[in-house]
């Protein structure tokens, strides 16, 4: 049975190649519209309270998971945060080694109940610590998409 | 085997629509917390949590009943995810009837989301890899392939004309004129827009086919004790079938849907219905295209084989008929977010049962209905039949 014995090269079965060919145009629904509009045009974060919960979620949501209520209590918050955890990526998706080692962490934003993953830059690896203070760098108005990436990163504090 | 009673007690759903600009996960929501308004209910009331998606490539997010869980009320609950393709809508509500009639739990918020607008360049893209990559896939089918073969099988057989299945787009379509939530109600569509529409694969044509649709249904299930405090018009589950064919459609009798039967003979016998044709009022078969409504029926015992477009033309089917038949307006009227669609049609069963249907109430009291869905790989029926 072919399942037993080893197929040492590929051509030795019939094989076909394919793909599924699908795209996908996501929108950022009617809280993210906000929230990454308020990013876009004035380089700020918006938060969502749920006064049952007495929670900020950050990205902001339509709704509160956990009572269910609709949220529009919409409040400021701030660009700063800590570094809750953070890792150090050495290799992209094919195994490659990176040109530089890439830091992505998750930085859980002051005065909020939630946060971002995102990259943190202007620091060396050996530099950063779990409970580190960073800040959010914004790419130049003229360059935001309305997008995530508009983060540019999270550099240290002071 | 001793089972609970289980009855249906908040339904709710979102508008139908082409593109939203909700995210799923919004969408569901909306439903989903329009289903606990409607008896009363709050998510602290809910035991578990059922959800209905068809495939991930719709919405692109894999995962998606996992990333759907918080729209759906799912945050620290014990959820579950079923999945029979287009036959989820129906299966959602079998799920959630042997979660509690299990009596594993008491209360099941059951939630079925579909956001088809984010495929592109078209949701079909979605089904392009879901026949046999060896047999068939370098022939490059799509899905209405199967669907015109089956309709030119089914009218070849019974003799009929486009004309005769033509009649179901009508009729559901002008059902939908009185659905608030409807994407395609037409209250003056003819027959002969249907047959002057586009030729997309002979004999399937634009105006027999349901449309592309964004939309999320909800349904609130709870055990008789709970139910009968929260309501004085619970609508019970009273029988539930399902059945897989061959997922060889090359070994199917496509004129004949055997898996609705078989699945419809499960859901009778669980309810004592001997005599379908006199004990079910009104019925929601499955309709993405016009012939699938006819092909329903008839695999649902309430007509004999190739007589369901006769009934049809007879005006039985109506919604003042002595049969209605999708007096929603059913998938070609109200739309076709594939998993919401088939709850849909459970939802408005339960409408209707309690005299709540508004514009579409259909007349004299129904007592029993029967709703079904379809998919997979065109070889699954679910059924579900309710009563007051």
């Amino acid at each position: 049975m072919s399942l037993l014995e080893r197929v040492a090269h590929p051509d030795q079965t019939k094989a076909w190649y394919g793909e599924i060919p699908i795209q996908n145009r996501y929108t950022a629904g009617i809280a993210g519209e906000r929230f990454f509009r308020e990013i876009k045009d004035h380089g700020r974060f918006w938060g969502v309270r749920c006064p049952h919960c007495d929670l900020i979620y950050v990205p902001p949501r339509l709704y509160c998971e956990r009572c269910f209520a609709q949220l529009e209590e919409w409040v400021e918050v701030p660009t700063t945060g800590r570094v809750h955890t953070f890792t150090v990526v050495h290799i992209d998706l094919d195994g490659n080694p990176l040109p530089e080692p890439r830091i992505v962490a998750f930085i859980q934003l002051d005065g909020t109940d939630g946060g971002l993953v995102h990259d943190l830059g202007e620091v060396d690896p050996e530099d950063v610590c779990i409970g580190m203070c960073v800040e959010a760098v914004f790419k130049d108005p003229a360059e935001r998409r309305g997008s995530i990436t508009d983060i540019r990163y999270f550099r240290p504090v002071g | 085997m001793a089972r609970n009673r289980v009855a249906i007690v908040g339904a709710g759903m979102t508008k139908f629509v082409r593109r939203a600009q909700e995210t799923a996960k919004e969408l569901a929501w909306e439903a989903a917390s329009k289903a606990l308004e409607s008896c009363e209910m709050t998510l602290d009331d809910i035991d578990a949590v059922v959800i209905g998606t068809a495939p991930e490539a719709f919405d692109g997010v894999h995962m998606k009943s996992e990333y759907l869980s918080d729209g759906c009320g799912g945050w620290g609950k014990p959820v579950i995810r079923g999945y029979v393709g287009g036959g989820t809508g129906v299966f959602a509500p079998i799920q959630g009837w042997y979660h509690v009639a299990s009596g594993l739990f008491d209360t099941v918020l059951v939630v079925c989301e579909e956001k088809m607008s984010s495929c592109q360049p078209h949701p079909q893209g979605a089904f392009l890899t879901i026949f046999d990559h060896t047999t068939e896939r370098p022939l490059g089918p799509n899905l209405l392939w199967i669907f015109a073969l089956e309709m030119n099988a089914y009218m070849t057989r019974y003799g009929l004309s486009k004309r005769d299945i033509a009649l179901v787009s009508v009729k559901n379509k002008r059902n939908a004129a009185d659905h608030p939530a409807a994407l395609l109600g037409d209250p003056n569509i003819t027959v002969e827009d249907v047959l002057n529409s586009e030729v997309l694969a002979w004999p399937v044509q634009r105006l027999d086919v349901s449309p592309v649709t964004d939309g999320a249904v909800a349904v609130v299930m709870a055990a008789e004790h709970v139910a009968r405090r929260v309501t004085n018009k619970p609508v019970w589950v009273e029988g539930v079938g399902w059945c897989l064919d061959t997922a060889y459609w090359t070994n199917r009798d496509l004129s004949y849907p055997t898996y609705v039967e078989e699945a419809a003979r499960m859901a009778y016998k669980m309810a004592g219905i001997t005599e379908p044709r006199k004990q079910i009022h009104i019925a929601e078969p499955y309709d993405p295209f016009d012939y699938k409504e006819l092909h329903h029926l008839e695999g649902l015992l309430l007509f004999d084989k190739g007589k369901a477009p006769e009934a049809t033309a007879l005006g039985i089917t109506q919604r003042d008929g002595d049969l209605p038949v999708c007096p929603s307006g059913g998938l070609l009227g109200v739309g076709n977010p594939i998993a919401a669609a088939g709850l849909m049609k459970v939802a408005e069963l339960f409408w209707q049962l309690r005299g709540e249907a508004g514009a579409r109430q259909v007349p004299g009291q129904p007592k029993r209905g029967v709703a079904q869905a379809w998919g997979d790989l065109m070889q699954v029926g679910t059924v579900i039949v309710l009563g007051v």
